[in-house]
């Protein structure tokens, strides 16, 4: 497949690039390049409509890893007018396969996050107010939109806490205990993984064509639920938080 | 009671501003490139300039549809970002609410047939950029009401919006038509009646055949006058 990724040099595109290298076509697009030159890069800003649109000419899906938080510009102009530019690209050459990608509040803002349990990525979106809640919120509502009105399938895979493996213990690092950790993490590997399994997911195996998952590895709290990702994209975390949320042995 | 109008250059803002000045002292408002005469120039931008223009107000009376003109990304980014801008301004200066003018073409595409009340899920196009960011910006005051910055009024109105009263609207022959004066009389209620934190008001002229049902308007703005015209079709 061809494949457009958009935002490739940020925090989680390396390791995007990384789970569909040799498998896929790779044209990456970021505002910096980046220091591995294996694949196409093309210089790019995700709120330049017309760059886009001209970026995903002769590409068979479209991966957003674009996002910009703390400037109210910047993040309104990448957040969410980038949603509408790529929307419009995969219209444009009529791309059918989209993966979007955003943080877990997006959807379940405080008004979910803090009150309940088992979270599910089934619900109706209330990002409240925050600035990159809200903006990446009002993204996804445009890839929504374009998705019920055109034949075109949007994955939105929304993440939140990332750990590195080294932190994690086991065989890459030190044991690491007690940590009490976001009841919404994963390790970076699992995030990349989880783009490609979406990626390659035939389309006609999603219930529809706008469909969100919770991507965060096995954890005991039941305050969200990830079961929606593994059973319909086969995705399963490969690293285990047990160590983050386990209290160290007493010392005999 | 002072009210702050946006889009104020704009037809539709024209006729809020005029329809409300009576009885209102109003700060009229539109981007630096539409001001003129009374017309305030704001960029709405994170910044004093829009802390000033909300200063003092009781209201705002933000135009979500056809009162700004441009493609796609100037429309998404005043609908989204400059009405996030706006809102959180307007609830840090103590204003209590906002009614948003929003449209009923967002529900359209509906058959005419179908009993559609605020309950029914709206359904923005792809290829109107005016409709599909009037609609974000609907999205973008529900928020702010969810946090209980402000108390947010959507009023979506008929159309086409015909000059005149209720025998104009209904001599047009459009089943979806308001007419001027009953647009500038629910607004005057929208502005005092007790509201709920977020709420969506469908308003059309009353006429026999009527498309969209207007419970809401009926319950909160005593609009039409009697609950069988509301109901009507």
């Amino acid at each position: 497949m061809k494949v457009l990724i958009l935002g490739g040099n940020g925090m989680l595109g390396p390791w995007v690039v990384k789970a569909l290298d040799g498998r896929h076509y790779l044209r990456v697009t970021d505002i910096n390049k980046p220091s591995d030159d294996r694949h196409e890069f093309v210089q790019l800003d995700a709120s330049d409509l017309d760059g886009v649109v001209r970026a995903a000419e002769g590409m068979d899906a479209i991966i957003n890893l674009s996002v910009l938080r703390p400037d109210r510009k910047l993040a309104f102009d990448v957040n969410t007018r980038g949603n509408y530019n790529m929307m419009t690209a995969a219209r444009t050459h009529g791309i059918r396969r989209i993966i979007n990608t955003g943080p877990h509040f997006q959807l379940a803002g405080p008004q979910f996050e803090n009150w309940d349990f088992d979270l599910n990525p089934d619900m109706p979106p209330q990002p409240g107010t925050r600035l990159y809640a809200l903006s990446k919120a009002l993204g996804q509502e445009i890839c929504r939109v374009f998705s019920e009105r055109h034949d075109i399938y949007l994955q939105t895979l929304l993440y939140y806490n990332l750990k590195r493996p080294d932190t994690l213990g086991g065989p890459e690092g030190k044991p690491v205990f007690a940590n009490d950790l976001t009841p919404y993490s994963i390790a970076w590997p699992d995030a990349g993984e989880a783009v490609r399994c979406a990626l390659e997911v035939e389309l006609a195996k999603l219930p529809s064509r706008c469909e969100t998952f919770f991507v965060f590895a096995d954890l005991p709290h039941r305050k969200f639920r990830n079961e929606k990702i593994k059973r319909i994209l086969g995705w399963q975390p490969r690293y285990h938080l047990e160590g983050l949320w386990n209290k160290p042995p007493v010392e005999a | 009671m002072r009210v702050l109008v946006t889009s104020a250059a704009s037809d539709i803002g024209s006729l809020i501003s005029e329809g409300l000045r009576p009885g209102h002292d109003l700060r009229l408002t539109d981007l630096p490139g539409a001001s003129s005469g009374d017309i305030t120039g704001c960029d709405l931008g994170h910044d004093d300039a829009t802390d000033q223009i909300v200063a003092g107000v009781d209201a705002v009376v933000h135009i979500g549809y056809e009162g700004q003109d441009g493609g796609a990304p100037a429309l998404i980014d005043y609908h989204t970002r400059r009405t996030y801008n706006l809102l959180l301004a307007a609830s840090a200066a103590g204003v209590e609410r906002c009614i948003y003018i929003s449209t009923l073409r967002l529900l359209q595409d509906y058959e005419e047939n179908l009993t559609v009340t605020e309950r029914w899920r709206s359904l923005p196009p792809t290829d109107d950029p005016v409709l599909l960011a009037c609609h974000l910006g609907e999205v973008t005051c529900k928020e702010v009401a969810r946090d209980g910055l402000l108390k947010v009024a959507t009023l979506r109105l008929g159309f086409p919006i015909v000059k005149g009263d209720r025998s104009d609207a209904v001599a047009s022959g459009e089943t979806a038509a308001v007419a001027s004066d009953d647009v500038v009389a629910a607004i005057r209620s929208a502005l005092t009646a007790e509201i709920e934190q977020w709420q969506d008001i469908h308003l059309q002229s009353p006429r026999p055949g009527q498309r969209f049902l207007m419970h809401a308007a009926q319950k909160l703005l005593s609009y039409p006058e009697t609950e069988t015209q509301g109901a009507a079709r």
